[in-house]
């Protein structure tokens, strides 16, 4: 039987990407929330106890379907009225396994339309994900869907491999940092070999919301957003996001360049009222580049989180083993939607590039002008396929052969048990 | 990438009152500042209007020199100038005549010195050493002050491009803007260090 | 989400996208039973292809598949030799040529969607079309109503069409002069499914008895043992893991086409509906075991004995007090 394409699932804090192994681009990409009708009584901080089925005659009459009435993604967004959201995923883990099993029933059934008995799955988990969350994840997938076979691998890893794509990439080696970026948190991840070094992982609390938040409080000093529509506020600041910015080298210079021209750098932003359709002009200004400039000056947005994010690059690898330190230098990989502003990666580049040499040169110096060093080589990689970046990873790892081998498949799950998948195996390493 | 600082923190050659630089600078205000030798290139004062949007977005800034005093100060008095010409309920911000008449009274307004009571950054600068010295460093910051309020005036209130039939700049000027940029004054409710002159 | 959509929701996707704004595709996906699909862009940005694969392939087409996809799609459809290779069916859309309305687009969108049901629907087709000859042929329609339940000799059937829609299981359908008989046979990987499964069945013919339900097609479970109709049929397996699902479609359940298609598109998911709620089922007996144990829990909690607050003192021996 020729095999159908595996599964490939992301399942983010902010959102899902699903898609089927092979392809460039997840199929869905929608928010990981999940719409359950309102249970009376539902307060008090616990969930209701579901409904317990009545008397063994005429089933269906007495037997309810609050279990199948809900929603998730896009669609629980638009149900949320009359739906309580939740959002089964926090930081990264799942928290909530009875949302988190009934978003998966619905992502397969209705969204990839596949019978999971037919597929492998591959499924993504935060670096430092407990084993326990691995098996819980295992006994889902194995027991309630019967999948064929089932990976579990790291985002990290995953977003490494995805930069295979850049034209960079001289070598395929899954040695680097990783600078997850999403919606919620950064993440900067040291990975040696397709294994993540666990002890030097920093997380840096600025990210896509941030940023959205950042562009939204500039409006307001400039009284522009009187003009906004307070309910479409933070639409419009992500629009402007995601439209408009980009990372510019220097603060003082760019103020000028737009004094010299403003015709050439202010913007316009054409937005229309959500509800009522009335038209309104926003002039869009400096936030163009300093949005994304509190990732490198953390100081102008948050008053306790100082460290730019060159610097923490820098701590996650001078705390890594000596030995892979040159690799990691060579390799810092993008991932995520809040790294695809323009020169992002080169200003980084720069930076961590200037912290490195700063710091030979103080060695040198140090040496009496000695020793002289060969100097490190630092390489910051962005490519194509970055915004989703982990999914595309899951997509190219699950349409290799050698997948098929290093998945756990049911049948060695029905020998060992859901403790089959603390036991972990990588791609790319002799096995 | 911390805080710009001043340019002109290595000059050993300059002057200083308590700890504070009296730095040149090209102004046809009278007063006893040392004139800049060459009015072509740009000033402590002009250094603190490039850098102001810059810095006025950062919480902290290091002191490395005499001159990131001068800077800071200068800094500050801008941040007040532009609460000076805020909008309030009631009174809308001033055209520009009007405008660099109060920035005017405001330079020469009475204000603390390093070592005074009402001085907000008192830990930073020393006083000035003597009572002459207090009265020239009054007179340099009084002038540096009236030279700083009419170089801002003209920034806040820029000449307004002629537009060509095509909605595309001329590349000539017209007018001066009737209201103060808001691109500037944007950054009036922002505080530099957390601090503000606060003399009224 | 009780019943599954019959339209597959990545093609309304992409081509809803895609008609709005051309732009490279190369996208491979699935569908239920074994069907994959290819979304390309070959020729040029605004011409998408769309091929399908489909295991049933050639029993579908023996019972006149492509003629009825050949009326849906009209020229859409491409011949045989232009289909694309390792695939049976591909549409070429000219995104330059597409119908001006909003209601059209919608509406050849929704088309699009449903090729694979559309695909399917092909032998049921056929299979309402022969009861409604038999029909007429049959002289004593009256008389017939009384003589229910299997095939009792005799009487003059269509053929027994089969698709084998999956690698061990199959359609059965067969036309007869007062209704249409169609048989699934499924296999239950596990016996958790199958128990499951025969509860699940065993509700059908219950809720059957419901008032507003009389309606409702007559439906029938049989484990083990394949039903009369097609125990002549060599090959089928037998056993524990085998289930027989038999529907009775009478002609009001087709006579006009648009409850004949909805009652197409229903049919062929049945297989899928059902796994689909062995799943939900398991789900929810997931979730009302995880509240009971966290309620064991609280239970043991609570059974736990006072720790008594042991006295705290510094290092100088002078003791805290807690208020």
């Amino acid at each position: 039987m020729s095999r159908q394409a595996p599964l490939v699932i992301d399942n983010g804090t902010g959102y899902t990407k699903m898609g089927f192994a092979g392809n460039s681009e997840p199929s869905f990409v929608f928010p990981t929330v999940i719409a359950t009708h309102q249970t009376a009584g539902a307060g008090g901080g616990g969930r209701a106890p579901p409904p317990v089925a009545g008397k063994p005659s005429h089933l269906a009459s007495k037997r309810g379907i609050e279990d199948l009435d809900f929603y998730i993604g896009d669609e629980a967004v638009v149900n949320s009225k009359t739906y309580d959201l939740h959002y089964p995923i926090k930081h990264g883990q799942i928290e909530n396994w009875d949302h988190m099993e009934r978003f998966w029933e619905q992502s397969i059934f209705k969204y990839l339309r596949a019978e999971p008995e037919d597929h492998y799955v591959l499924l993504t988990e935060p670096p430092l994900n407990p084993p326990e969350n691995r098996e819980n994840t295992a006994e889902i997938m194995f027991e309630s869907f019967n999948v064929q076979g089932l990976y579990i691998a790291v985002q990290a890893v995953l977003a490494l491999a995805a930069s295979w794509t850049s034209s960079k990439v001289a070598e395929r080696t899954l040695t680097g940092v990783v600078i997850d970026s999403g919606d919620g948190v950064t993440h900067t991840i040291p990975v040696a070999e397709g294994y993540v070094i666990g002890s030097s992982i920093k997380h840096v609390p600025i990210a896509g919301r941030d940023i959205t938040s950042f562009v939204q409080q500039l409006l307001r000093d400039r009284g522009d957003s009187a003009s906004i529509p307070p309910e479409d506020s933070m639409r419009v600041a992500e629009k402007i996001k995601e439209d408009y910015t980009y990372v510019c080298q220097d603060i003082v210079k760019e103020f000028k360049k737009y004094d010299a021209d403003p015709y050439k750098y202010f913007a316009r932003f054409s937005g229309e009222h959500s509800v009522t359709g009335r038209k309104y002009d926003i002039d869009v200004g400096y936030e163009r580049f300093l949005a994304p400039e509190i990732f490198f000056n953390p100081e102008i947005y948050s008053s306790d989180f100082l460290t730019p994010l060159p610097e923490v690059v820098d701590t996650v690898i001078q705390t890594s083993p000596i030995d892979v330190r040159r690799g990691l230098y060579k390799n810092i990989v993008l991932s995520g939607g809040s790294t695809m502003f323009k020169d992002f990666g080169k200003r980084l580049q720069r930076d961590v590039k200037n912290i490195v040499d700063g710091r030979i040169a103080g060695s040198e110096t140090r040496s009496g002008s000695l020793m002289k060093s060969s100097g490190v080589e630092v390489n910051v990689i962005s490519h194509k396929r970055q915004r989703y970046a982990v999914w595309y990873g899951g997509s190219l790892m699950a349409s290799t052969p050698e997948f098929f081998n290093v998945s756990h498949s049911r049948v060695d799950y029905e020998e060992y048990g859901p403790s089959l998948v603390r036991r972990f195996s990588v791609f790319g390493s002799s096995s | 990438m911390p805080a710009y600082h001043s340019s002109y923190n290595d000059d050993p050659s300059v002057r200083q009152v308590g700890n504070t630089a009296i730095l040149p600078i090209s102004t046809k205000v009278r007063g006893p500042a040392p004139i800049a030798s060459d009015p072509s290139q740009p000033d402590i004062i002009e250094e603190a209007l490039d850098l102001f949007r810059a810095n006025c977005l950062f919480r902290n800034f290091e002191i490395k020199g005499p001159a990131d005093r001068l800077l800071i100060y200068l800094i500050l008095f801008i941040s007040e100038c532009l609460t000076k010409l805020a909008p309030t309920p009631g009174r809308p911000s001033p055209g520009y005549q009007e405008a660099t008449k109060v920035l005017q009274t405001l330079a020469v307004d009475s204000f603390a010195l390093p070592g005074d009571a009402g001085f907000p950054l008192n830990s930073l600068y020393h006083a000035p050493g003597s009572r002459p010295d207090a009265d020239a460093l009054r007179s340099y910051l009084t002038q540096t002050r009236t030279e700083l309020a009419l170089r801002l005036a003209d920034r806040l209130y820029p000449p307004e491009q002629t537009m060509g039939p095509d909605g595309q700049p001329t590349g000539q000027t017209g007018a001066r803007a009737a209201k103060p940029s808001k691109w500037w004054m944007s950054f009036q409710k922002r505080r530099f260090m957390g601090r503000s002159l606060g003399s009224a | 989400m009780i019943l599954l959509e019959s339209h597959n929701t990545i093609i309304q996707d992409v081509l809803t996208d895609r008609f709005e704004r051309p732009s490279r595709a190369d996208i491979q996906f699935v569908d239920y039973d074994n069907v994959r699909f290819h979304l390309s862009t070959q020729e040029a940005k605004t011409v998408l292809l769309l091929s399908m694969s489909i295991q049933c392939w050639p029993d579908l087409a023996k019972y006149g598949a492509r003629e009825h996809l050949q009326e849906v799609y009209g020229s859409l459809l491409l011949g045989e030799g232009e289909t694309e290779p390792e695939y049976q069916v591909s549409i070429r859309i000219d995104l330059e040529a597409l119908p001006e309305g909003p209601e059209d687009r919608a509406e050849l969108i929704s088309k699009l969607s449903h090729l694979k049901s559309t695909t399917m629907s092909a032998p049921f087709l056929a299979a309402f079309s022969e009861q409604s000859s038999l029909q007429a042929n049959f002289k004593d329609a009256a008389g017939a109503q009384q003589s229910d339940l299997g095939g009792q000799g005799g009487e003059k059937k269509g053929d027994l069409k089969i698709i084998k829609y999956r690698e061990e299981e199959a359609i059965f359908i067969q036309a007869s002069h007062d209704r249409v008989t169609v048989i699934f046979s499924t296999v239950f990987k596990e016996e958790t499914d199958r128990v499951y499964g025969r509860v699940f069945l065993q509700e059908f013919v219950d809720a059957r008895r419901l008032q507003s339900l009389q309606s409702a097609p007559q439906v029938q479970y049989s484990n083990r043992e394949p039903p009369l109709e097609i125990r002549h049929l060599p090959g089928l397996k037998n056993g524990e893991d085998w289930g027989y699902v038999t529907f009775i479609l009478s002609p009001r359940h087709f006579s006009n086409p648009a409850t004949a298609q909805s009652a197409i598109n229903r049919i062929q998911l049945f297989r899928d509906y059902l796994h689909y709620h062995i799943k939900c089922s398991k789900a929810y007996m997931h979730s009302r075991m995880r509240h009971r144990v966290a309620e064991f829990l609280k239970v043991l909690n609570r059974a736990k004995p006072e720790v008594a607050v042991a006295e705290r003192k510094t290092a100088s021996g002078r003791t805290f007090r807690t208020r």
